[in-house]
């Protein structure tokens, strides 16, 4: 029993059902509890330690750690702490325990042993996620919950279409790596699997949805789904060569869009999908330095996109606008938050010092150390979008800019400044002291970050980009527009779909039951009397004319008997 | 921007220079390596690249009114 409370994922589930009974007052602070708690039973947990139990004829196994899944565990314990805090103000009962349930169930996913905990604990994630979105309360986030549910149900759908075809085929529940080959079951865990990684064309829900959440709901958002998937395709898909491919288009892809949007949180949104794109990059390349690369990467993402979160979040309470054209010339009112988001801008970048740096080397130089030259150019250019959107244009357009800006500034909870502070910490912490996290990757590859020729790489990198900014930024300057994506083809078909299957099957069954309905009345109205059909020759008005209804009786079974007798003649 | 800090930008940018041909003379594992400052010429480019592209993109192709899905 107590192995079982102690699994993360259930661990944090429980905290969150605790949470509904428990005091307003005191419920930000429990919440911090449970985060601390499973950061303190994943850290102590010894590697090979598993929890099983029974299901019907499944050996289910609940909880299994090793390396790989410890690293995740901290992290997304980490990041819930943070988090928490960020929201540790927000006393809205709804999007406390959803968050609880959402961080607990990333968590569930990271120490799933089998194919059955694992997709439950996907489920959980999707739906309270939803909640998320919908708790922003306008009419914008109503159609991107329903639209990010309905994609995720489907993800969903996929992965457990493919874990039970997979099932079937091997016999095996296992978590486990899988070998190259495009199998029917296969390529339906691993579509499910890249709805949630956000890998494009599957990408839409992400820049719609998170938008659009609550300012502390897409702090928890920017960190567990795409990054369990990226936990998952680890571990299950390692040196899929597709996935390097898809992963340097999803790096180009996020910053191309993010040059053209014009929302702080949507800019921010298609940098994790190319963010992302790095990490799917390195597990398609499949070495061991570039499944460091990508772990590495997921762990020092999760800490400065929470902070970019945190920070363009709080832009977006002290103001109440994300958009590009209401910001600028903020840097007197908001000097603190400036400074901590470019924090996090750095880190993204992956300017040395910062832990963006430590991590982005590694997936790169594993691409060029995989003879994959075109896939580090690829990544390269990724870079230089990331510094020009995250690490100029953004900051650029929201703090300067105008000279000044008449726009209404709220004062921030100080609880906000604190959990930016940890994550900003954290990432210069680890920029400075990279060993602090290599200790805990996975698996043996040694790499160091600190030498010339990466440093001369990203410097110049970094000085011609700002260069090639400053004289271009007009081109970005912001506009009223918004940007269209692939999922226009799903918005744009919502009527006509909505016409076939719901208001054409509508029509259907009213005229169906309008049918039935006519045929009862005839039925009722002819069958009211049958003596009118046995005797038709018989005018009711006119007695002089009738015949004797003993006689009218006979005369109709001759006619019938003639009818059938000719209609059997015909046919035979 | 002031002044100071294109000087101290140019200067950090002499730096990366320096160390490029006095240290990394002889590095050898790209192509590339071979080309003076090619990191500055590719940052240059890609960043003009990608600028115009989505400038082109969202002008031509995806760019709509605010309210358009409404």
């Amino acid at each position: 029993m107590t192995d079982l409370i102690t699994i993360p994922g259930i661990l944090l589930i429980v905290g969150a059902i605790l949470l509904t009974v428990t005091p307003k007052k005191v419920r930000p602070a429990l919440f911090l509890l449970f985060p601390v708690l499973s950061l303190l039973f994943v850290t102590s947990r010894p590697e090979g330690y598993t929890v099983t139990a029974q299901l019907l004829n499944y050996d289910l196994v609940l909880m299994q750690v090793d390396d790989l899944s410890r690293i995740f565990g901290i992290i997304f314990s980490i990041t819930a702490f943070v988090a928490g805090i960020f929201a540790y103000h927000m006393k809205e009962l709804g999007q406390q325990v959803n968050a609880l349930l959402y961080a607990g169930s990333a968590l569930g996913v990271t120490f799933a042993g089998d194919l059955l905990t694992l997709i439950i604990y996907w489920e959980i994630m999707a739906v309270s996620s939803t909640w998320l979105i919908w708790a922003r309360r306008t009419r914008e986030s109503d159609g991107a919950g329903m639209r990010y549910l309905i994609y995720h149900i489907l993800g969903g759908g996929l992965l457990l279409g493919g874990i039970i075809w997979h099932i079937s085929t091997t016999g095996s529940l296992a978590v486990e790596s899988l070998t190259q080959e495009y199998t029917p079951a296969n390529i339906m865990m691993l579509l499910g699997v890249s709805v949630n990684a956000a890998v494009i064309p599957l990408h839409t829900w992400l820049a719609d949805a998170y938008p659009k959440a609550t300012i502390t709901g897409a702090v928890f958002m920017s960190a567990f789904t795409t990054k369990s998937a990226v936990y998952v395709l680890l571990r299950v898909f390692p040196g899929w060569e597709l996935l390097t491919w898809f992963g340097a288009a999803m790096a180009i892809y996020g910053v191309i869009y993010a040059v053209i949007c014009k929302d702080i949180r949507e800019i921010l949104a298609y940098h994790i999908i190319s963010q992302v794109g790095f990490m799917v990059c390195g597990i398609g390349i499949g070495t061991d330095l570039a499944l460091n690369g990508a772990t590495a990467h997921a762990y020092s993402h999760i800490l400065y996109k929470s902070l970019l979160f945190m920070s363009t979040g709080a832009v977006l309470y002290a103001t109440g606008t994300s958009k590009m054209v209401d910001l600028g010339g903020l840097f007197k009112k908001m000097p603190w938050v400036f400074g901590l988001y470019m924090v996090g801008a750095l880190s993204i970048s992956g300017i040395p010092l910062f832990n963006g740096f430590i991590s982005k080397t590694i997936t790169i130089s594993a691409a060029s150390s995989a003879q994959n030259e075109t896939a580090v150019l690829l990544l390269l250019f990724a870079s230089a979008g990331t510094w020009l959107s995250v690490g100029l244009k953004l900051p650029y357009f929201t703090w300067f800019d105008k000279k000044s800006n008449d726009i209404e500034v709220k004062k921030l909870p100080v609880n906000m400044y604190i959990a930016m502070g940890i994550a900003a910490f954290a990432c210069i912490f680890y920029g400075l002291f990279p060993n602090a996290l290599y200790v805990y990757l996975p698996y043996e590859a040694y790499f160091n970050p600190f030498s010339a020729y990466y440093f001369v790489e990203v410097v110049q990198m970094s000085i011609l980009g700002f260069v090639a900014f400053w004289f271009l930024k007009q081109k970005l300057a912001p506009e009223m527009i918004i940007a269209l994506d692939v999922d226009w083809f799903y918005r744009k078909a919502a009527p006509s779909v909505y016409k076939v299957f719901v208001t054409g099957v509508d029509n259907l069954y009213d005229r169906a039951e309008n049918g039935v309905l006519a045929i009862t009345r005839f039925l009722v109205e002819k069958f009211r009397n049958p003596m009118r059909w046995l005797n038709p020759f018989t005018d009711k008005n006119n007695q002089a004319s009738s015949y004797s209804p003993g006689l009218e009786v006979v005369l109709s079974f001759i006619l019938i008997g003639f009818i059938i007798f000719i209609a059997a003649a015909m046919f035979y | 921007m002031k002044k100071i800090y294109w000087i101290l930008l140019g200067i950090l940018f002499l730096i990366t220079l320096i160390i490029e041909f006095v240290y990394l003379r002889d590095y050898d594992s790209h192509w590339w390596n071979s080309i003076p400052a090619f990191y500055a010429l590719y940052g240059l480019v890609s960043t003009v690249t990608i600028i115009y592209a989505g400038k082109i993109i969202g002008k031509n192709i995806v760019n709509r009114e605010i309210d358009y899905y409404d």
